[in-house]
């Protein structure tokens, strides 16, 4: 999906505009920024929002995540591990230290 | 507005209020039987107000706003209103110039796909030659100057991406400073809100009682804001509680002469109906 954001309040008033009039285009909006289908009639909508509005409008492309193709099981198990295991108010730095799970700044290094 | 001592009360029955508009507003001399005046800038009230014609789109909150900055009052709002006008004036993010950034490493990477399919399509035909025993002196030299240009623009894509890369991270610091200059301007347009209803509100009595004074129908109900009639009356009361920098440019067939219509309105008129 095309993933667009606003960082102006005319780009954020066109945004709206362009939300109520393409709603079947619209996925979804969350106040001044909106994901868009990922088809040219979407793709239109976000250049041409950035042509009134240039550097005041950033789109990204979005795709879903897909844990089992995309991440490595060490970072789904600790996932699994923090949320099932951990106190509430236990940061995950220590919850690692001294268990087989990652610790974040070694995660933060690796790209997915 | 005065000249001398006299109030500007001008008839022009037959001018254009749209015309009389640009007039007052430009930085020549509004004309009129009797001579020239230089008129000061126009103000808010002006801005919303003028010309007073059937038809025309009142807030009446907001004019008596501008009704109420025409005589000087201030809103408590004022001194965090001019700090977050100062804040905002020193943030100012750089332009950068992603769009360059992602077509050079677009077009790089077409260049790049276009030269690779070419090199295969060479090296093909070097191996068909050489399987059917045929010269393959000339394909091979294709061959190689193809490669050499592929291996050129891999290099220029690959620098290409590294200088999007670059860009979209200057991008996401001066989104930072975008995204901050939004919260201000949203936390000024809230102010400048509050404001206008204290502004609208302080006025509001005096407001209820121009209404009663100027003709034409309309009542203004006990809450600020809370009017119901023609818009034209509202805009007429709010001409008259408010001390006009420039005069009212009335087309709305209220009055039956401009000095009348400065009376009730206490402001400078020029009126524009035949």
């Amino acid at each position: 999906m095309l993933l667009v954001v606003t960082y102006s309040r005319t780009a954020r008033q066109t945004l709206r505009n362009v939300c109520s009039a393409h709603g079947d285009t619209v996925v979804r909006r969350f106040g001044r920024a909106a994901l868009f289908e990922a088809t040219e009639f979407g793709a239109f909508l976000a250049l041409r929002m950035r042509e009134r509005h240039g550097e005041d409008v950033q789109v990204e492309r979005t795709e879903p995540l897909n844990e089992y193709r995309d991440t490595p099981e060490s970072v789904r198990e600790a996932a699994r591990a923090y949320e099932e295991e951990a106190h509430d108010n236990t940061p995950y730095a220590k919850f690692a230290s001294g268990t087989d799970h990652p610790d974040p700044d070694s995660m933060r290094a690796e790209s997915i | 507005m005065n000249v001398g001592d006299e109030r500007v009360a001008v008839d022009l029955p037959d001018a254009d209020p749209a015309a009389v508009v640009d007039a007052v507003e430009g930085e020549d001399e509004v004309p009129w039987s009797g001579g020239r005046i230089d008129l000061p800038e126009p103000g808010p009230l002006h801005d919303r107000l003028n010309p007073v014609e059937p038809g025309l789109s009142v807030s009446v909150r907001s004019a008596l706003a501008a009704a109420a900055r025409s005589r000087g009052l201030e809103a408590p709002q004022d001194d965090e209103i001019r700090r977050v006008e100062a804040e905002l004036s020193g943030v100012d993010p750089e332009p950068v110039d992603a769009e360059r950034a992602r077509r050079r490493a677009a077009e790089a990477g077409d260049r790049e796909a276009e030269l690779s399919e070419r090199v295969a399509e060479l090296r093909g035909r070097v191996r068909a030659r050489e399987a059917a025993g045929l010269d393959a002196g000339d394909a091979r030299e294709r061959l190689s100057a193809a490669a050499g240009d592929l291996a050129e623009t891999r290099t220029e894509r690959l620098a290409a991406e590294q200088l999007l890369d670059r860009t979209r991270e200057r991008a996401r610091c001066q989104r930072d400073l975008r995204e901050r200059r939004l919260r201000l301007e949203d936390r000024l347009g809230n102010l400048e809100r509050e404001a206008r209803a204290h502004l609208a509100a302080v006025l509001w009595d005096e407001f209820r009682d121009a209404v009663a004074a100027v003709p034409g129908d309309g009542r203004a109900g006990a809450n600020p804001g809370s009017f119901e009639g023609d818009p034209v009356t509202a805009a007429l009361a709010v001409f008259r509680v408010g001390d006009p920098e420039v005069p009212a440019v009335l087309a709305c067939g209220r009055f039956s002469d401009a000095e009348t219509a400065a009376e009730v309105l206490d402001a400078p008129v020029i009126r524009v109906e035949g």
